[in-house]
C-alpha cells in the first residue's frame, strides 16, 4: 500500500527507506526531492558535464530502488549513502573514460560495509550544517592539503597516481590527505561548539 | 601492537576513506581495522570529514527532465511489481500475443505465427527507420563498453552502451515531444521472446531520452514503444527504434 505524498513528506529518510524497499514510489518521490539536487550536483563535479551528470544521477537513484531497502541506519545517514552511492558511479565513469578497469564496486552493500557503525551523533548533527558551512570547512584548507583530497575524493586518482601527478613523495601526499581531513573534521567541530 | 606500527597505519586512515588507497593495502587495512579500537576511533571521528565533501560541492540545478524521467522507471517499475503480485500468470506469452494480435490488425497484417524476428523488421518499416547498423566505440564517452547505433537522422537516433557489471544504457536522441499521457517504454528480446525492460521513461526538451537496462544478458534486440503513462503489460503500438544487439 502507498502512502500518501503528505504523509511521506513528515517522514524522516531513515522512515522513507522501508517503504522504498516495499516498492512505495510516493515514499521514494520524497526521497528523491530530497536528495536530487545534491546527488546531480556531486555527480557534475566529478564527471564535468551534464548529460554524463544525468546519466550517473539517474542510475544511482534507479539502482536504490532496484536494489530494496539495503540501507542501515546503524551506519549512517541516508544521504551520506545516497551520495557514497552517486559519487562511486561517477568515479567509475571517469576512470572508464579513461581506458582504466573499474576500480570501485557497483555492490552498493559495500558502500555499507565502508562505513562505521555507531557513534552517529556528530554525523546526524552535520546534517543540520548548511552546504555554505561545509564549503567553509573545506574551503579552509591550505592549496596543497586541498589539492590531494580532490584529487582523491573526486577525481578517483589513488595517492600512488597523486605523488606521481605532483611530483612528491608518497610519504607526503599521506601526510596532507591526513591533515587535510582532520583539519576538515576541526572546522565541522568548532561549528558545532 | 607497536605503536610504532600503529601509526604506520593511522597514516593510511584518511587515504583509504577517500578511497585513495591501492587495493590490496585496504584490503590490509581493513583487516587491521578489525582489532584496532584505535584505528576505529580514528575512521568513526574523521567520517563527518569525509561527508562534508560531497556536500560542499555548488549547487547545480537538475534538468527538470531528469526527475520526470527517474520518477518515471520506478513508477513501471512499481506497475510491474504491483501487476505480478495481482495475477501470477499473465505472463510472457500473453503480453507477446497481445503485441501480434495488434500488429495483425494493421496495415500489414502480420499473423503472430509468422515469429518475432519477422515481426521486428516488419515494426521497422512501419515505423520508417533504416537500420544502421554502425558499430561505434562508446563515442559519446560514457562508457567503454560497445555502442550500437540504429536509425538515421532526423528519425531517431538509438545507443546502447554496455556497462562493465552486464547491464546497458539506452540514450535515444531526436525523439519527438509525446503527448500528454504518455511515455516510452523499452523493451528486450531474447531468444526470440520479448520481455519488458520496466523502464518508462519521456524524452527532454531537446528530444534526448535515456534510461538503464539492468541486464543485457543475451538480448539480442532492445525495442522501444510509446505506451500510455504508468506503462503497458504488453507493446500496444509499434517499436519507434529497434536496436539489435550483436552477439559475441
Amino acid at each position: 500500500m502507498n502512502v500518501e505524498r503528505d504523509r511521506a513528506e513528515r517522514l524522516a529518510d531513515e522512515e522513507l527507506m522501508p517503504l522504498i524497499g516495499a516498492k512505495d514510489p510516493e515514499a521514494f518521490e520524497v526521497f528523491y526531492d530530497r536528495h536530487g539536487g545534491v546527488a546531480y550536483s556531486l555527480a557534475y563535479r566529478i564527471v564535468g558535464e551534464k548529460a554524463a551528470a544525468e546519466d550517473v544521477t539517474q542510475e544511482a537513484f534507479i539502482s536504490v530502488w532496484r536494489s530494496g531497502a539495503r540501507f542501515d541506519r546503524a551506519r549512517g545517514s541516508v544521504r551520506s549513502w545516497m551520495l557514497s552511492i552517486v559519487r562511486n558511479r561517477a568515479i567509475d565513469m571517469l576512470r572508464s573514460r579513461a581506458g582504466k578497469a573499474p576500480k570501485l564496486t557497483f555492490d552498493d552493500d559495500a558502500v555499507l560495509e565502508q562505513r562505521p557503525a555507531e557513534e552517529l551523533t556528530d554525523e546526524e548533527a552535520m546534517q543540520h550544517e548548511t552546504a555554505q558551512e561545509l564549503r567553509g570547512a573545506v574551503g579552509s584548507l591550505p592549496g596543497e592539503q586541498a589539492k590531494v583530497i580532490e584529487l582523491a575524493y573526486f577525481g578517483g586518482f589513488s595517492q600512488s597516481e597523486i605523488a606521481a601527478m605532483l611530483g612528491v613523495p608518497l610519504g607526503t601526499v599521506k601526510g596532507r590527505m591526513r591533515l587535510g581531513m582532520e583539519k576538515i573534521r576541526g572546522e565541522l567541530a568548532e561549528g558545532l561548539a | 601492537m607497536s605503536e610504532i606500527n600503529h601509526e604506520h597505519w593511522q597514516e593510511d586512515v584518511a587515504a583509504y576513506m577517500l578511497g585513495a588507497l591501492e587495493p590490496a593495502r585496504a584490503t590490509e587495512l581493513e583487516q587491521h581495522l578489525e582489532s584496532c579500537e584505535r584505528c576505529q576511533a580514528q575512521v568513526r571521528w574523521l567520517m563527518p570529514a569525509l561527508n562534508a565533501l560531497p556536500q560542499s560541492v555548488e549547487r547545480q540545478e537538475p534538468p527538470p527532465g531528469l526527475r520526470t524521467r527517474v520518477l518515471a522507471e520506478v513508477r513501471a517499475d512499481a506497475g510491474v511489481a504491483s501487476a505480478e503480485r495481482g495475477d501470477a500468470t499473465a505472463g510472457l506469452l500473453h503480453r507477446l500475443g497481445g503485441w501480434l494480435r495488434s500488429l495483425g490488425s494493421g496495415p500489414m497484417g502480420l499473423r503472430p505465427v509468422a515469429g518475432l524476428a519477422a515481426a521486428v523488421l516488419v515494426v521497422v518499416a512501419v515505423a520508417g527507420y533504416a537500420i544502421g547498423g554502425g558499430i561505434g566505440g562508446g563515442d559519446d564517452g560514457s562508457n567503454g563498453g560497445s555502442t550500437v547505433v540504429t536509425g538515421k537522422p532526423p528519425g531517431v537516433t538509438a545507443k546502447v552502451v554496455m556497462k562493465s557489471e552486464g547491464g546497458g544504457t539506452l540514450h535515444l536522441t531526436n525523439v519527438k515531444q509525446l503527448h500528454d499521457e504518455h511515455v516510452l517504454e523499452a523493451w528486450v528480446q531474447r531468444e526470440g521472446e520479448v520481455e519488458p525492460v520496466r523502464a518508462l521513461f519521456v524524452p527532454d526538451d531537446k528530444g534526448r531520452a535515456t534510461t538503464t537496462i539492468a541486464d543485457m544478458e543475451g538480448v539480442e534486440v532492445v525495442m522501444v514503444t510509446t505506451e500510455p503513462r504508468g506503462g503497458s503489460e504488453a507493446p500496444t503500438s509499434s517499436p519507434i527504434v529497434t536496436v539489435p544487439i550483436p552477439q559475441s
